[in-house]
């Protein structure tokens, strides 16, 4: 089993996520994050993570290149791709030590307040999944009333 | 561009397609089509007596005909009614296009009368679906369903028509053509074809196997050809039959759990194996590590998800496969001349003598294989036989000697119960010069017997063979064999009286209990002028045989 990265290019219309989402929960895969966003050109670019052998992995592939709505599916390889995650925090009250505590760790990791108000406030990070696991981790989970994630972006690095 | 309704629109548009015939039953959220129809000339609308009938009759058609089929029913009930049917034809690769009414789009989503979630429901069991939101929509949405439904590997398609669209009026115009993103490659790769023109080269056993995707190329004369030039013996599977003559020598018959034995054992003993239009299913492969084992596999499918999803494959080659066929045939032409494999040739006229079939039994109660014997006999080659599910349709799959594709429907991957009779309406329709038998057994039969209100209504004279046993018989089977003959609700009792049943419904009706009565009763009954119920009472202890239990090998089958 091994990670496994599709950005799929598809149309815009009502019903797409379900078509493409049900070719894994058929085979019983579980996807582990799935982003959607509307390129330029008014298609939508679906990014999914799932971990599968080469076989299934393959076979996602085809059956998902056979969707109608479906254009390209493009097999990223985490190895050789910028992967970001979004990720919003929303803190308790906290006391004072906990507030530097919490304020220290997010800018150390390139994050920023966004709000506070109160002895509570809301935080911005991104950075790789790990980063961003790490950085909750340092802090204390907690501390965080509400943890907001944007799932998985990706983007090959490879550049014409 | 012309102002015109919905309901118009999509009767005019199934017109610019070719359609001649919907098998449908209305509702309150389809009647706006329905009035267009009421003043139709060209369509000719057959009213079924359950939807379920509708989508097996347009599946029927579809496969007789090569075309799609077409069924139409309400919201609802109408809708989901159908889907049964539609996985049927989803499974086996059959073009049906399927329209259904919808509630308004005002009131989607809000649990209105007679309102399902048809977009959800439809989604994983057809090709593709659609919801069609403003009328001006539905000559494109039309357009775009046939196209899908035909190119490449075909499968149903269905369309979601709320009833503010079919009542709203829009300027429309039926397109010529539309722009369909998917381009399916029929041609193969020629890389591939070569690969595979060296490995048939060298092999000493090829073997072709041909399924419902040869059928559906129009592959026939391509596979006749290759296997006579190759020397190689030909089996298919289920959908396959009829690809090759049956009683052509290279024939072995169909493969699989109730497959031929001599067919069964050229799988087992070839040393290249050409799968043509088949996806290498459970039921015809056995245990996938003992399938073929001693030979490479040259794959050719349409679809490239059927490539390597079920057994490994050497040679993969994605295309048509009358297309791929032929290039392999042109590439052969082209290599020195091969030596016939004439150790493989003995072999196999061998075992097509040895292992053939026997069906000459004259025991009362009478033995399905002898029943069998005589509808061949009755019946010429153009002929359509249609199976029901089960034990009747093994042995017809097992003992009918089919001459020509498309003359042999059967519900391959889904095993649909109740397929066999509202199909073989579908296929009168599609061929109306054609006889049409339906072999069942009386389980399947009772599941959509309905369907003679349609056939009478219509005038659409079939024949329904019962191979009577009065039992669930391939469950029976199992229980017999696997579960120490604990027969757990599978006797279906005495009623009903099948001969009654069709003349109620002013069918002919006549049973049969001796062999000699057969033929004689099956003659009057395709002459009767109506159609016809042949009840025909056999031995109830008779397994289909021989057998390969579920998940074993091919060579291992129970006799």
């Amino acid at each position: 089993m091994k990670t496994r990265i599709f950005s799929i290019l598809c149309e815009n219309v009502p019903g797409v996520m379900m078509r493409v989402s049900r070719c894994f929960t058929r085979r019983q895969i579980n996807i582990d994050s799935i982003t959607v966003g509307i390129e330029p050109s008014g298609l939508a670019r679906i990014i999914l993570l799932f971990q599968a052998d080469d076989h299934m992995a393959e076979l996602l592939r085809r059956l998902i290149s056979r969707l109608t709505p479906v254009i390209d599916v493009q097999v990223i390889d985490p190895g050789t791709s910028i992967v970001r995650e979004v990720v919003l925090l929303k803190t308790r009250r906290l006391n004072n030590d906990e507030m530097w505590k919490v304020m220290h760790h997010v800018e150390k990791a390139g994050g920023r307040i966004l709000e506070s108000k109160g002895n509570a406030l809301i935080a911005e990070l991104s950075g790789s999944h790990e980063d961003i696991e790490k950085v909750i981790e340092e802090i204390g989970a907690d501390v965080f009333r509400e943890v907001a994630r944007s799932g998985q972006v990706i983007i090959s690095r490879e550049l014409e | 561009m012309v102002v015109m309704t919905g309901a118009k629109a999509i009767v005019e548009a199934l017109k610019a397609e070719g359609v001649k015939h919907i098998f449908g039953l209305p509702g309150g959220a389809i009647i706006p089509v329905y009035d267009v129809l009421y003043d139709e000339q060209e369509i000719k609308h057959i009213l079924v007596r359950h939807e379920q009938g509708a989508a097996h009759a347009a599946d029927g058609y579809a496969r007789v005909l090569g075309k799609p089929g077409v069924c139409m029913t309400t919201s609802g009930p109408g809708a989901s009614n159908l889907t049964t049917g539609i996985l049927n034809a989803y499974m086996d690769s059959s073009p049906v296009i399927a329209i259904s009414g919808q509630v308004s789009t005002s009131l989607l989503g809000r649990d209105a009368f007679q309102e399902a979630d048809m977009l959800s429901v439809m989604l994983p069991i057809t090709k593709h679906n659609f919801i069609v939101r403003k009328p001006e929509e539905i000559p494109k949405v039309v357009k775009l369903a046939f196209e899908i439904a035909t190119s490449d590997r075909p499968g149903p398609v269905h369309i979601d028509l709320p009833r503010d669209v079919q009542v709203g009026e829009a300027d429309v115009q039926i397109p010529a053509n539309v722009t369909y993103r998917k381009i399916p490659k029929l041609e193969p790769d020629v890389e591939e074809v070569r690969r595979a023109v060296k490995l048939l080269v060298q092999a000493e056993r090829p073997l072709i196997f041909a399924g419902g995707g040869a059928i559906w190329s129009g592959a026939s004369a391509e596979v006749v050809e290759l296997a006579e030039m190759l020397g190689a013996p030909v089996v298919t599977s289920l959908l396959g039959k009829g690809i090759i003559p049956e009683d052509h020598p290279l024939s072995l018959g169909m493969l699989g759990m109730h497959g031929r034995m001599a067919a069964n054992i050229a799988v087992t003993e070839c040393d290249l194996l050409l799968g043509v239009g088949v996806r290498f299913d459970d039921r015809a492969t056995g245990d996938v590590r003992y399938f073929a084992p001693k030979a490479k596999i040259i794959h050719i499918d349409i679809d490239p998800v059927e490539i390597g999803k079920n057994v490994r494959v050497d040679v993969p080659i994605v295309g048509d496969a009358k297309r791929a066929l032929r290039a392999i045939i042109d590439g052969l032409r082209m290599q020195a001349v091969r030596q016939r494999p004439s150790k493989w040739l003995e072999r196999i006229e061998k075992m097509r003598k040895e292992l053939a079939p026997r069906m000459d039994y004259d025991e009362v109660p009478i033995k399905p294989q002898r029943v069998i014997k005589e509808i061949m006999g009755v019946l010429n080659d153009d002929a359509i036989v249609v199976t029901e599910v089960g034990q009747c349709q093994m042995w017809a799959a097992h003992y009918y000697i089919v001459r020509k594709p498309r003359r042999f429907i059967s519900s391959g991957g889904l095993g649909t119960m109740g397929f066999g009779f509202p199909a073989s309406i579908g296929a009168k329709v599609a061929c109306p010069s054609c006889d049409v038998i339906d072999i069942a057994g009386d389980g399947s039969f009772l599941m959509n017997s309905q369907e003679l209100a349609t056939a009478v209504e219509n005038d659409i004279n079939v024949v329904v063979c019962i191979l009577n046993n009065r039992y669930l018989g391939m469950v029976k089977q199992w229980q017999d064999l696997f579960y120490r003959g604990r027969r757990s609700a599978v006797y279906l009792g005495e009623t009903p009286d099948f001969v009654k049943l069709a003349e109620a419904y002013g069918a002919w009706g006549d049973r049969v209990t001796r062999p000699s009565e057969i033929a004689p009763k099956l003659r009057e009954a395709l002459k009767c002028g109506k159609p016809a119920v042949l009840d025909i009472i056999i031995d109830p202890e008779e397994h289909v045989l021989p057998m390969v239990p579920a998940g074993g090998r091919l060579d291992q089958m129970l006799t």
